[in-house]
């Protein structure tokens, strides 16, 4: 039943989750077109490939196809603006603490890992 | 085999003062005995004292081992025939002996043989003769053992008049006070400097003062009366150096100070005060600064010394003395240092009305006493010293911390409020869920017990939320419709209108279970954010409208700090669960908290 499993990630998950559908929130820095560049809740900046992809505000979450370590293909996005701010540091934390061993009954993992 | 200074026992035997102290360093010699002294019968401590024969080869001397270096002895790092490098010493002239104490040093090495064959070092008069090997037959030819040699004295008694430029005044190491010799000269610092007491009690009354004394040997107490006072107060200043001589060596009365020393002195009316100019060799104060984070493991009562930045200062405020009846002046401060933790530290009289910082400064805390009111507090006491921006290494490196990441820290406190005093405030630390809270049975005995949860609100008993209050400042009291006005039976008088206060029954819940908490007129603001005036207007008003307001409270979160409490309500007893203080969350403050909880030690 599980298929569409999308855990959160930042950008040092990508390359360990090519070809999956991953969650990355993240800072909108340049926004054109097609693409988008954005930085990961480690810093780390992502390219987005965002054909008809709505990416207007701040701080999104973006869910998509992982193409490669620095590139994702978005199917959605969420906005996650709270009045301006979101520490990154924290949704960091948090993002690691998902994957720890110790947390694997609470949240689904991808099929083969 | 080490090379030995040859000479110096000879120099420090006949040297007059001013040479003693150069003389201080650098010195390479041999230790032929280390023999415990019997403390003195009349001490109180059992610190006990070395006295060593110290050897340059060529001839040995007597000296005493400071009571800091003791525990070289006790852990062998010295002991017989050890070599070793005197980094500082310090002699006093005990009528016409001289008495020479080694304040530091450090060791070369051990378990040599007996360098040389030291013998007693000529008698001289003044002049001190060359440092080289005389071999005439006047000497003591020095016995093999030098066991014996301690127990005789081999110290040639020395002309007094060998010092000279400063009265015949030759210096003394406060270490070296005691009651039985009478002719000495202290050159210390005043590092603290009381105020003026006066006391009244059944034997009679006066006033008096203290001083705290260091050099650097140690420190003592000195304390003047009445006249003395008058005397003597206004010419030690804190911060300047005295020669102090003629004052009553006593034994130290503990419980009014917290020195180590087991003396003091009684500064009397013959005793001699005179400012020292030349300040450079007596040393600045000397802390042993405890960190925040490891208050809790001292004891209350103790005392202590801290370092840290002000990062709040309280306002001024007021207490009444139970014992006095008179109102004391005082001020919280909070402090933090790099532990990362904060503590609360009082002020009290003139230091509190004159504190006045407006920068977060660094300052330094000595002898401050540990409480344990909620948690540990720090206290000013009549002994401890501030400092404002020290000029110390850990200052330093306070300020460089707290400027570049101390501001954003979030510290611990050692405020955790169960100490059963009425601490209202929240203490995450220690919160508790629901299922816990009456498990527990909080409350249950007829103390009053406090807590701290975060809970949802379920429901609010919407029939009686507010009742019609006296609006005089600080009366709450309910007043009576008389169709007329409304009259507060407290304050004695009729009101046009009262003044609407919440009182309210909430049931709230958390993953764990529900209970009922009742709810003053904070609480009420916190979940609507109308006051009870406007809230009651609008049932009166509008039904629909009360109830919506109603329904939109429910479901919101906050975090309570409650005071659980038996209360018997016509024959019925039950606890109850009175909010004191209510606060909306912070999701980003508690996400942040949340997470440091998943990577401590607890969760692992």
């Amino acid at each position: 039943m599980n298929e569409h499993i999308s855990m959160r990630v930042n950008s040092a998950r990508l390359s360990g989750n090519k070809g999956r559908t991953v969650r990355l929130p993240c800072k909108v820095l340049r926004l054109s077109d097609d693409i988008a560049i954005v930085e990961a809740s480690d810093g780390g900046q992502v390219e987005i490939q965002r054909k008809n992809v709505d990416m207007t505000a701040t701080y999104v979450e973006v869910i998509g196809n992982v193409v490669d370590a620095s590139t994702i293909k978005a199917m959605a996005t969420l906005p996650l603006d709270s009045e301006g701010e979101l520490d990154m540091q924290l949704v960091n934390d948090v993002i690691e603490l998902t994957f720890e061993s110790r947390f694997d009954k609470l949240f689904p993992r991808y099929k083969d890992t | 085999m080490s090379q030995l200074s040859a000479g110096i026992c000879r120099r420090l035997n006949e040297a007059p003062q001013e040479e003693i102290d150069q003389l201080a360093s650098g010195h390479t010699v041999q230790l032929l005995s280390i023999k415990k002294v019997a403390p003195t019968s009349s001490s109180t401590t059992a610190t006990d004292r070395f006295r060593i024969i110290i050897s340059d080869g060529v001839h040995f001397v007597q000296a005493m081992l400071a009571t800091q270096l003791n525990d070289l002895v006790a852990n062998g790092d010295i002991n017989k025939n050890t070599v070793v490098i005197i980094d500082k010493l310090a002699c006093n002239f005990v009528q016409d002996k001289r008495l020479i104490i080694i304040l530091d040093l450090h060791v070369v090495s051990r378990n040599e043989e007996k360098i040389g064959t030291p013998t007693a070092p000529p008698s001289t008069q003044d002049a001190p003769a060359p440092a080289v090997l005389e071999a005439t037959s006047s000497f003591v030819t020095s016995p093999a053992t030098s066991s014996s040699i301690g127990q005789a004295k081999p110290i040639q008694p020395q002309p007094r008049t060998g010092p000279s430029g400063r009265g015949g005044r030759s210096v003394y190491p406060i270490e070296g006070l005691s009651p039985y010799q009478n002719n000495w000269t202290i050159k210390a610092r005043v590092t603290q400097k009381s105020d003026i007491r006066t006391w009244s009690n059944q034997r009679g009354e006066g006033k008096l003062f203290n001083v705290t004394l260091m050099d650097e040997s140690g420190e003592i107490r000195g304390t003047g009366f009445n006249a003395v006072v008058d005397e003597l107060y206004e010419k030690f200043e804190e911060g300047k150096v005295y020669y102090i001589s003629k004052a009553r060596v006593n034994l130290a009365k503990k419980k009014f100070s917290n020195l180590q020393n087991d003396y003091e002195l009684s500064l009397e009316k013959n005793t001699e005060v005179e400012e020292c100019l030349e300040t450079t060799s007596v040393p600045m104060m000397k802390y042993n600064f405890v960190e925040l984070s490891s208050l809790e493991k001292l004891e209350r009562d103790n005392t202590c010394d801290v370092i840290g930045v002000i990062k709040e200062v309280g306002p001024l405020g007021e207490i009444t003395s139970k014992a006095t009846n008179r109102t004391i002046p005082k001020r919280d401060l909070t402090i933090v240092d790099m532990s990362q933790y904060s503590v609360r530290l009082t002020l009290w009289g003139k230091q509190a009305e004159q504190f006045a910082a407006d920068d977060l400064p660094v300052v330094a805390f000595k002898g401050v006493k540990v409480g344990d009111f909620g948690g540990r507090t720090l206290s000013m006491v009549s002994s401890s010293i501030m400092t404002i921006s020290p000029d110390i290494e850990e200052a330093h490196l306070l300020r460089g911390w707290y400027d570049g990441i101390g501001t954003e820290k979030n510290f611990q406190s050692h405020t955790s409020g169960s100490s059963g005093a009425s601490f209202g405030g929240f203490n995450r630390n220690e919160m508790r869920h629901l299922s816990d809270v009456k498990e527990s049975q909080l409350g249950m005995s007829d103390k009053a017990e406090f807590f701290s949860t975060r809970a949802t609100i379920m429901h609010i008993k919407s029939e009686n939320i507010s009742y019609p209050a006296c609006p005089t400042q600080g009366c709450n009291k309910k007043v009576v419709d008389l169709g007329s006005g409304w009259k507060c039976e407290k304050c004695d008088k009729t009101f046009e209108r009262p003044e609407y206060r919440y009182i309210m029954s909430m049931a709230v819940a958390d993953w764990s279970g529900q209970a009922w908490l009742q709810g003053f007129n904070e609480a009420g603001l916190a979940v609507f954010g109308k006051t009870a005036d406007e809230v009651h207007e609008i049932k009166e008003r509008n039904e629909a409208e009360y109830n919506a307001l109603m329904a939109q409270a429910s479901g919101v979160t906050f975090n309570f700090s409650c005071r659980a409490k038996q209360d018997t309500y016509n024959d019925q007893t039950r606890v109850r669960y009175g909010i004191s203080r209510i606060t909306s969350l912070d999701y980003h403050e508690e996400a942040k908290h949340l997470v440091n909880l998943l990577k401590s030690p607890w969760a692992q």
